[in-house]
């Protein structure tokens, strides 16, 4: 006992206590209720069942009812929108921004400081705010466009069917980016100054510079930043109470939102789980391809 | 000779600070030149003002030639090496080395011949296909210079090449880079901090302080004839020693504090305060009579060489036998008098 309590104070023991809390409290807060919600997708669930852990077993059938629900291609094709589109702005734009930032110009950190707003606020005020921008009959956008000339009558943004999805990609590319941008401006900043002067000795212009420097030495930055927007995207969900509340008739509506809008408007649990075990494999997947892509990482 | 490198009354600002001071230098096609000094002397900034890396605000300068204010460094057709070295971390040896070759267009099996070509030449033919995190500091050294002179350029600058080495090393690759420069017969500009380095490699050394060309010329000229006291501290190891003294009444001698008197090659104005200069390594201990005295403090021995020191500390003698004193002998000093350097006590120039 006595040399039980000395390792615990000085030896491997203590390790594995600090090793243990952190797995314990990993598989109580994350482990068990993902397997849970898997479980929970095989099953048949309704209200009188909800209360039990073993409920009749419904094998595919919760994964052929989803795919063949009306809704399914909808939700699918805006899901891709949503993800593919917000990640894209918020990529291009961030690094756009943190290129821009990383020049030497007098404010340049406090400017860049000042892009964190986006980053705190919650995600139902910034669904508020661009519910009101994007508003069709008195919102921002709109005037603006309208005195541009680039559009003649109002977009009916919200409601629009066409428009629905992109007004909340639009919100949603401002709300990532500033997560984005900073990321990336770390990256940049760990590169070392010399490479690029070594690279301009050499005779390399400034979109060489960037191709053949910046770009390689970004990957690792890049893949997290892409991979953690993929999850940062697919677990958005704030923004569509905010502005469509999914609609209308669901073309706004992503996997996401349907997934809670099943479980807690409808109460088919199973059908819920059914849909986030899904996204559950698409991010998987992601993450997996992201990680062996930064396997063979090559740091000086 | 003509000049490949001509700096006119460069003048370089930041912000309130002034780097560089009206300089103006010349170097000669196919000549080595040491640019040294302590740090903050400005010889970084002047180097980097000739690759373009900084923009001077006012003056001259031109590299073969061809005037070069406001010409961004990557059509100065200039190479440098860097402290860091700053090899691209993603690319292998080969592509390193290659890079600058790639990006001007040349066929991939031309760039591969002369890599391969320069490997030899640097001894990293079996390490092309190692990434830089692999080679040891030596081996980055050498990837380095082959980056450099695979584009055969009008000049190779050095920024303090080899201050990341071992000891050994550093001896080692002074050599080879003098030997490099000898066989590629380039143009070469040469930063340090190292006063060894700048007399053991260059054919012209300049020494700089403050953002000044305190003195330029050959490096035994430098070490011969100081053209003012900071020279004088600055080239020899060990430093030189200065005593205060005063010119005797006839002016054939100097008398120090205590009132003994070494007497002086060359009369000099008499009954004027100067600073004796007295390299360690020209003091001898007098075998007869001495014409000064000094207390040892300090007793170190290398087996070839014996350095003393004084009591106060103000005083070094180097001398390549082994001396037999101890702490507190009081000792006979002499000196040829055609090595005893005269420097002006206010100004610091040579008298």
């Amino acid at each position: 006992m006595r040399r039980f309590l000395a390792s615990l104070r000085d030896g491997v023991g203590f390790d594995i206590l600090l090793v243990g809390a952190a797995m314990v409290f990993l598989l109580a807060m994350a482990g068990l209720p993902l397997i849970y919600n898997v479980l929970m997708s095989f099953q048949q669930v309704d209200m009188f069942t909800l209360g039990s852990l073993i409920r009749p077993w419904a094998g595919f059938q919760n994964y052929i009812d989803v795919v063949r629900a009306p809704e399914f291609w909808m939700v699918t094709r805006n899901t891709i929108i949503f993800v593919f589109f917000s990640m894209a702005g918020q990529f291009v734009i961030g690094f756009a921004l943190a290129l821009f930032f990383a020049q030497n110009f007098p404010g340049a950190s406090t400017i860049r400081g000042l892009f964190l707003v986006s980053w705190v606020m919650p995600g139902l005020v910034v669904g508020a705010i661009w519910s009101w921008i994007l508003a069709g009959d008195f919102g921002v956008l709109n005037t603006i466009l309208k005195s541009l000339g680039i559009i003649q009558s109002n977009v009916f943004w919200k409601s629009d069917p066409s428009f629905s999805i992109w007004a909340v990609v639009i919100a949603n590319i401002w709300l990532g980016l500033a997560f984005n941008m900073l990321l990336l401006s770390v990256g940049l900043a760990a590169i070392p100054r010399d490479l690029y002067e070594a690279a301009e000795l050499d005779g390399a212009n400034a979109f060489q510079r960037f191709l053949t420097i910046t770009l390689p030495m970004m990957r690792s930055t890049i893949g997290a930043v892409l991979s953690l927007g993929l999850i940062g995207t697919l677990q958005q969900f704030d923004l569509f109470p905010a502005i469509t509340e999914g609609g209308p008739a669901n073309t706004s509506t992503v996997a996401q939102y349907w997934s809670w809008q099943m479980s807690f408007q409808l109460y088919d649990f199973a059908k819920g789980a059914t849909i986030s075990v899904m996204m559950l494999v698409l991010v998987l997947i992601a993450s997996i391809i992201y990680v062996r892509s930064t396997r063979h990482e090559v740091r000086g | 000779m003509t000049a490949q490198i001509d700096l006119q009354n460069i003048d370089k600002h930041y912000g309130a600070f002034h780097a560089l001071k009206g300089v103006s230098l010349s170097i000669e096609k196919g000549s080595f030149v040491a640019l040294v000094g302590p740090s903050g002397c400005g010889k970084s900034t002047l180097l980097r003002s000739i690759a373009g890396l900084e923009t001077i605000t006012s003056g001259e300068m031109s590299i073969a030639g061809k005037a070069m204010n406001g010409v961004p460094p990557r059509h100065r057709d200039i190479a440098m090496v860097f402290q860091s070295y700053a090899l691209y971390p993603h690319m292998t040896v080969e592509e390193n080395l290659t890079y600058s070759l790639r990006l001007h267009g040349v066929g991939k099996a031309e760039a591969k011949a002369k890599a391969a070509e320069v490997a030899a030449t640097t001894g990293l033919s079996a390490l092309l296909s190692r990434y830089p995190r692999q080679l040891s500091g030596g081996q980055r050294q050498r990837v380095a210079m082959g980056r450099a002179i695979i584009r055969n350029p009008k000049a190779f600058l050095f920024d303090e090449p080899l201050s990341n080495l071992d000891a050994a090393l550093r001896v080692q690759m002074r050599k080879e880079i003098r030997a490099l420069h000898d066989r590629l017969g380039a143009t070469s500009v040469y930063v340090t901090h190292d006063q060894i380095e700048a007399m053991t490699m260059a054919d012209w050394v300049v020494v700089m302080r403050d953002g000044v060309i305190e003195q330029q010329g050959r490096p035994l000229d430098l070490y011969d004839r100081p053209v003012n006291r900071f020279v004088a501290g600055f080239i020899g190891s060990p430093a030189m020693n200065f005593v205060e003294a005063t010119v005797s009444e006839d002016g054939g001698g100097v008398v120090l504090a205590g009132g003994e008197r070494i007497p002086l090659g060359t009369p000099v104005e008499p009954n004027r305060k100067v600073l004796v200069g007295m390299r360690p390594e020209n003091l001898r201990v007098a075998q007869g009579p001495a014409s000064f005295h000094f207390e040892v403090g300090n007793v170190e021995s290398t087996g070839s060489a014996t350095y003393l020191t004084s009591t106060d500390g103000a005083l070094q003698l180097v001398q390549t036998e082994r001396l037999g004193f101890s702490v507190g002998d009081r000792v006979g000093l002499d000196i040829d008098p055609a090595l005893i350097h005269l420097f002006d006590p206010q100004t610091g120039a040579r008298i």
